[in-house]
This record gives structure tokens, C-alpha cells and sequence, in this order.
């Protein structure tokens, strides 16, 4: 095996320098990128197991530097300045660095990083068309899933667009409820892997299909405690705005599709983006003694998987007005004693946002949720009214 | 198992050889802009090109999609306008596509900006002033002779990255210099006429254009750069208009005309739509119908 790697590396090594390439590497400094998003809120409700809280808010108030550290590594920093019941904290939501040199379209990146899982996931929420994430991300994913670990992608070489890869992480945000504090969680508790497809339609329309699989060695349920039915619900009322993960499981599953549409892909003024993510969360229910009782009690259908979904479309019909309509939903299961109750959220959405120019945003969103059994919620309308402006260095958008 | 294992030695071996080196026998090309399609093609004639947007697509304002992380990710050399015009997606793409031979100049990237003295540069740049680039106006293919500096600059950059077929790439090059600055004394001869006037325009997309052909932008339909026409603004350039002197409304081909047929109803002046870029109309299909194509329009309005 080593004589075979040492063959391989001496043929890259050659192809390598085949094309000529001995210019010296002219040793410019690139001035870090600093940028800065502001975001602020009224809203006279709150979401579920969102982070914004009702009345007068800060959203996510961010402070990003990035730049290329030298030809073979790229760093970046984003810090999130929140304040929560008048304390302000500073939390890190990205500080990784990332390979720029790696051959046959390989990369890795390392440190604290959002998880390249379902569509949503690794974009800034600053760019969401929608003031907070759909119902099944903040339930599965606490909002936006960033952690401390690896990630080693690939990037195929065909004219389809195919890139594939695995992760990482300690996994601390998505670990299940243990409010006894007697569980001894794993290390390295979260492992994905993801791949992505996608391309063009013609001139106008492009697409992009993603299949994910989140492994989380922490994620089932603790057997049953006494007490614990009231732990999630109490919580509910006083929560703090930890970007956990609401509803956990051993094995999740993101299948995920998104479609662009622009009159002859130009997007300069009119553009339409559909999106939807399905997600399936298996292996909650605690281990070995109680699985009996789960089976036989009066939740017949025992369920084997919180699921959620979401549908969303949003069409920017001029430069200055864009208008989104989105409709999801996440169906889990609380442990009551000795069974799991099943609940249900359903949320439709409208938004409308004003864009002065490319960095200024102001946003009207109007939500209307029916909740089942959800954490005490049954009906209930959410206006937010938002702006989200960005000043500094403009970095560019993912797809 | 020893002799399949030998077996798979060679076969990946072989595998790793043809995608490191295979692509070398035949620059793959990426052009951000169809008129570096265009010129690329012209100066490589046997190499495959693909044009990232078409010049009926804003070039300030591109997705990031999948297909161009694909075809970036497979290319040897990218030509782009730079000057910071692709900098809402090329960054991006460069990110994505984890291929790090068009990551940087000094490799397999080519910013055309770059290989020239760009018009417009600004000591102080503030986003008040609207989306504007500190390092100038980068839509610089409607110089001539600016276009044939880069093109000299593409040349040796492809040249530099595929030495084995040096002598191709110079003889393209000898060919479009000759073809070109000929091209350039026939149109010198038919814009004449042209000289002086003064038009308004939707941003400073024609501002090489107007510079080489001795014409004035009086007034721009965008309030600042990259915002939109708004009525108030149009209100004021009706007045302008209305001094008499201006020539006709231009609007590029990836440019929404709105904003300038209700000045043009109003104020009575032609509306003119000029091809961005190859591919923007019917006889804009290369370099030389789209300078053709742009001054028979020009001239149109004229007589």
C-alpha cells in the first residue's frame, strides 16, 4: 500500500509541474474581508423554538472577518453578538480555515463551521427570505447547526454538478435531553455524510438535489427518569436560547431540492426560488426496559420518527420587492412517563421585503400556527416586522 | 488477491493519470463573460470555452448555481472582466469548486482589468455612493484598444500555461491583431458622425464605449450605481432631455427598458438597445459583429 500511495503522489507530483506553472507566488496582502450584518426586530409573538423573543429584538447582530491566510489555506471568523434578558453575549458561530490547495477537487475544512447538511443549513440566515428558519430546522437542527470538527468534501470532475462529502463534529448542541446530568455523552458525537446534485435547465432555470445523513451517537433519549415529561415543556416558557437541538434522534435523513428561476437567468430583476427539505429523525425512544412498555400503551401506532417538512417559494418581482410564501411542518414525539405523546406544528407563512439596494433589507412577515399538543401551543398569528442591512465587504452568496 | 490488488493499482494509477494530465492536452476555459468566451476563442480557436452568462445577464448580479461550480471545478484557465465585477459570485465559485489552478493570477486565472488602465478608478469608495468599484469601470471590452492589449495578455497567459502549443496560441494571436486593427481603422472611419454627442444611458455599461467614440453620457437612468430607476430620477433626467442636446436613450441588452421608454415618450427621444456583449443580438455572434452591431445602431439614430 505505501509503495502504491508513494507511485500515485509521484504522479501527481509530475502532472503537477507538467503545465509549467513556476511562476514565483507573488506574496500580495489581501485585506481581510470584514463585513458586519445588522438585524432588528419587532415581533408580537414568538415562534417555537425559534430565537427571537417577543416585542423589540436583535437578531443576529454579526461581526465576520475572512481572508485567505496564505495559498493554502482560507480562514474565517463570525462572531454573533446576542442579547439575551439584557445580558449581551458574544458566541462564535464560525472560525474555521479551509484547504485551497488540495488536488482532484478535494478540500477540507476544520474548526467551528456550519454543517453542510439539507439546503438551508450552511447559508447565513442573514440571506433567508424568512425571519426565522422553517419549524423542522429549529425543532432538528436548533436553527442552524455549527460546531466544532471536520469536513472533507469532493468535488467531481463531470459537467453535472456532483459534489460529495463527510463530517465531524463534538456534537454538543445536538445532544438529547439529560436533565439529571448523569449520562456520559460521547466525544465526537455527530457524523454526516451529504452529496449534492445539481445544474442548469435551459438558460433560465437551474436546480440542485441534496441527500444528507446525520449520524448522532447522542442523540437518543436517556431511559425514562421520573419527572421528565415537564422537562422540555418548562423549558419551553423560559428557554434560553441555546441553538440545541430541540428533538433529537440517533439517525437523521434530509432529502432536499432547490429550483431557480430567472427570466433568461438574468437576475437583475425578477427571480424565483422554490425550496423544500424533508426531514426523518429515527431512534429517539430509549433503549431496553421501557421499549415494552412504549409498545403497548395507548399510542397504538407507535411512531418511529419525528419527521418534518417544509414547501417555500419566493419571488423577487422587482429589484426593490420580493414576496415568499412558505408552508411547513414537523410532527414529534414527547416522552410522557412511560409513552410519547405525539404533537404536531404547523406553520404557513407570507413575507414581503423592501430592498433598497443589494445590502438593505426591510421584511413584513405574517405566520399563522396550529399547534397539537405542541408545547402548549394551539393557534396563533406572528407578525414580524425586520430589517436585516449589511455594511462592509459584500461576500457572495451560495446558491 | 496479490494480482487484483495489482490490478487496481494500475487502473487507478491510470485513472488519477488521465484526469491530471488528460486535461492538459486542451486548455478547458472558463470566461465569466461572453465577450472573454469570445475572445478566447479567437485566440485558442481549438480549446473548449464556456461563457458563465450570457450578455443577455447582468454580469454584477450572477447565482453561484451548480453548473458553473462544475465547469469551473474541470477548468485550466479563467477569464474574467475583474475590477471586482464578479465579486458577488466568483469568489464563491472559486470556493466551491476546489480547484486551485484558478484560485489565482499567478496560475490559471486572468483578470482582463488588470492588463490594462482602467477608466473611473476612485481613491475613496463608500456604499452612499451606491455599488461602485474602487478599481474602475470593469466593462472595458468596448475599447478596441484596450480589447487588443488583454488579448496580447491572454495570449502569453495561455502560452504560459500550455507551452507545448505555444506556437498556435502566437499565430491566433498574429491573426487577430491584424484582422482587428483592421477592424478598428474601418470603424474609425463610420463613427465620425458619431463624435460629440451626447446620450443617456443606463449605468456606465457603455462607458468605454462613449470614451473611444468621443461621445458624451449625460445622465444616467440609475440614481446610483446598481439601484434601480426611480420616478423622481427620471423626472429630473426629462429635464435634462429637455435642454435639447441629447441624442438617444441606451440601454444594454440585459437592462430593463421601462425606466427608459417612459423617458423616451415623454422626451421623444429614440430608445436604442445595444448587444452587452456577443450573443446580445442577432449580428452580434463574435468581437467583430458586436462592435459592427453596436455602431450601425449608434449610427441608425443619427441619420
Amino acid at each position: 500500500m505505501m509503495n502504491f500511495n508513494a507511485r500515485l503522489s509521484a504522479v501527481a507530483l509530475a502532472c503537477a509541474f507538467l503545465p509549467n506553472l513556476s511562476f514565483a507566488a507573488d506574496p500580495t496582502l489581501t485585506n481581510p474581508a470584514i463585513s458586519a450584518v445588522l438585524d432588528g426586530y419587532y415581533q408580537n409573538a414568538e415562534r417555537p423554538m425559534a430565537e427571537r423573543v417577543e416585542g423589540f429584538g436583535l437578531g443576529h447582530t454579526e461581526l465576520a472577518l475572512s481572508a485567505n491566510i496564505d495559498d493554502m489555506f482560507y480562514g474565517k471568523l463570525t462572531s454573533v453578538i446576542e442579547v439575551h434578558d439584557g445580558e449581551t453575549e458574544v458566541g462564535l458561530e464560525e472560525a474555521f480555515i479551509q484547504t485551497l490547495g488540495m488536488p482532484y477537487g478535494f478540500s477540507m475544512r476544520g474548526g467551528r463551521f456550519l454543517s453542510d447538511v439539507g439546503y438551508l443549513n450552511n447559508q447565513h440566515v442573514h440571506t433567508d427570505a424568512f425571519s426565522d428558519r422553517p419549524a423542522a430546522y429549529r425543532a432538528f437542527l436548533g436553527s442552524h447547526y455549527f460546531d466544532d470538527g471536520v469536513r472533507l468534501d469532493y468535488v467531481a470532475p463531470t459537467d453535472l454538478y456532483w459534489t460529495m462529502g463527510i463530517e465531524a463534529f463534538k456534537g454538543d448542541s445536538m445532544r438529547a435531553e439529560d436533565e439529571h446530568g448523569e449520562r456520559e455523552f460521547k466525544n465526537v458525537g455527530v457524523y454526516t455524510a451529504y452529496t449534492k446534485l445539481g445544474g442548469d435547465i435551459g438558460v433560465s432555470s437551474s436546480w440542485m438535489l441534496g441527500l444528507s445523513y446525520l449520524r448522532n451517537e447522542n442523540g437518543r433519549l436517556t431511559a425514562h427518569e421520573e419527572h421528565e415529561e415537564a422537562v422540555v415543556a418548562e423549558e419551553e416558557h423560559d428557554h434560553d436560547h441555546s441553538h440545541g437541538a430541540r428533538y433529537t434522534g440517533e439517525n437523521t435523513y434530509i432529502a432536499d431540492f432547490v429550483y431557480k428561476w430567472a427570466p433568461q437567468g438574468n437576475y437583475k430583476y425578477q427571480h424565483l426560488t422554490l425550496s423544500g427539505e424533508y426531514f426523518r429523525v429515527s431512534d429517539y425512544a430509549p433503549l431496553e426496559e421501557h421499549d415494552h412498555d412504549l409498545v403497548d400503551d395507548h399510542d397504538t401506532s407507535k411512531p418511529d420518527a419525528h419527521t418534518g417538512w417544509y414547501l417555500s417559494s419566493v419571488y423577487q418581482f422587482s429589484p426593490n420587492w420580493s414576496a415568499g410564501v412558505r408552508y411547513g411542518q414537523v410532527d414529534t414525539h414527547l416522552l410522557h412517563d412511560e409513552h410519547f405523546d405525539a404533537q404536531k406544528l404547523k406553520e404557513t407563512e407570507v413575507s414581503l421585503a423592501w430592498h433598497h439596494s443589494h445590502f438593505s433589507t426591510v421584511r413584513l412577515q405574517y405566520t399563522n400556527q396550529q399547534g397539537t399538543n405542541f408545547d402548549g401551543i394551539t393557534d396563533d398569528n406572528v407578525i414580524t416586522l425586520q430589517y436585516v442591512m449589511t455594511l462592509g465587504a459584500h461576500g457572495a452568496h451560495q446558491f | 488477491m496479490r494480482i487484483n490488488s495489482n490490478y487496481l493499482k494500475a487502473g487507478v494509477a491510470a485513472l488519477a493519470l488521465s484526469f491530471a494530465c488528460g486535461a492538459q492536452a486542451k486548455l478547458n476555459i472558463f470566461a465569466c463573460e461572453p465577450e472573454y468566451a469570445a475572445l478566447s476563442k479567437e485566440l485558442a480557436p481549438d480549446t473548449k470555452v464556456y461563457a458563465a452568462t450570457t450578455a443577455m445577464q447582468d454580469p454584477h448580479q450572477v447565482q453561484a448555481r451548480p453548473s458553473l461550480i462544475a465547469k469551473m471545478r474541470q477548468a485550466d484557465l479563467a477569464v474574467c472582466a475583474g475590477a471586482d465585477l464578479e465579486v458577488g459570485w466568483l469568489p464563491m465559485l472559486q470556493m466551491k469548486s476546489a480547484n486551485a489552478q484558478v484560485r489565482s493570477t499567478d496560475k490559471g486565472l486572468f483578470y482582463a482589468a488588470e492588463h490594462i488602465q482602467t477608466l473611473d478608478q476612485l481613491a475613496q469608495v463608500d456604499r452612499s455612493m451606491g455599488d461602485v468599484h474602487a478599481l474602475g469601470n470593469p466593462h472595458l471590452h468596448f475599447d478596441p484598444e484596450r480589447l487588443l492589449q488583454v488579448a496580447k495578455a491572454l495570449s502569453a497567459k495561455m502560452v504560459a500555461l500550455d507551452p507545448d502549443n505555444a506556437a498556435g496560441y502566437e499565430s491566433a494571436l498574429a491573426d487577430f491583431s491584424q484582422r482587428w486593427q483592421a477592424a478598428i481603422g474601418r470603424w474609425q472611419s463610420q463613427v465620425a458622425p458619431l463624435q460629440g454627442k451626447k446620450v443617456i444611458a443606463y449605468h456606465t455599461s457603455f462607458r468605454y464605449l462613449f470614451n473611444w467614440l468621443g461621445m458624451e453620457q449625460v445622465g444616467d437612468l440609475e440614481p446610483k450605481p446598481g439601484l434601480p430607476p426611480s420616478t423622481g430620477h427620471l423626472a429630473s433626467l426629462q429635464g435634462r432631455a429637455g435642454q435639447g442636446d441629447v441624442m438617444a436613450i441606451i440601454v444594454a441588452s440585459y437592462q430593463d427598458e421601462r425606466g427608459a421608454k417612459w423617458l423616451g415618450e415623454r422626451t421623444g427621444l429614440p430608445v436604442v438597445n445595444l448587444p452587452m456583449s456577443v450573443g446580445g443580438n442577432d449580428d452580434a455572434q463574435d468581437l467583430f459583429g458586436l462592435y459592427d452591431s453596436v455602431i450601425q445602431l449608434l449610427l441608425g439614430v443619427n441619420r
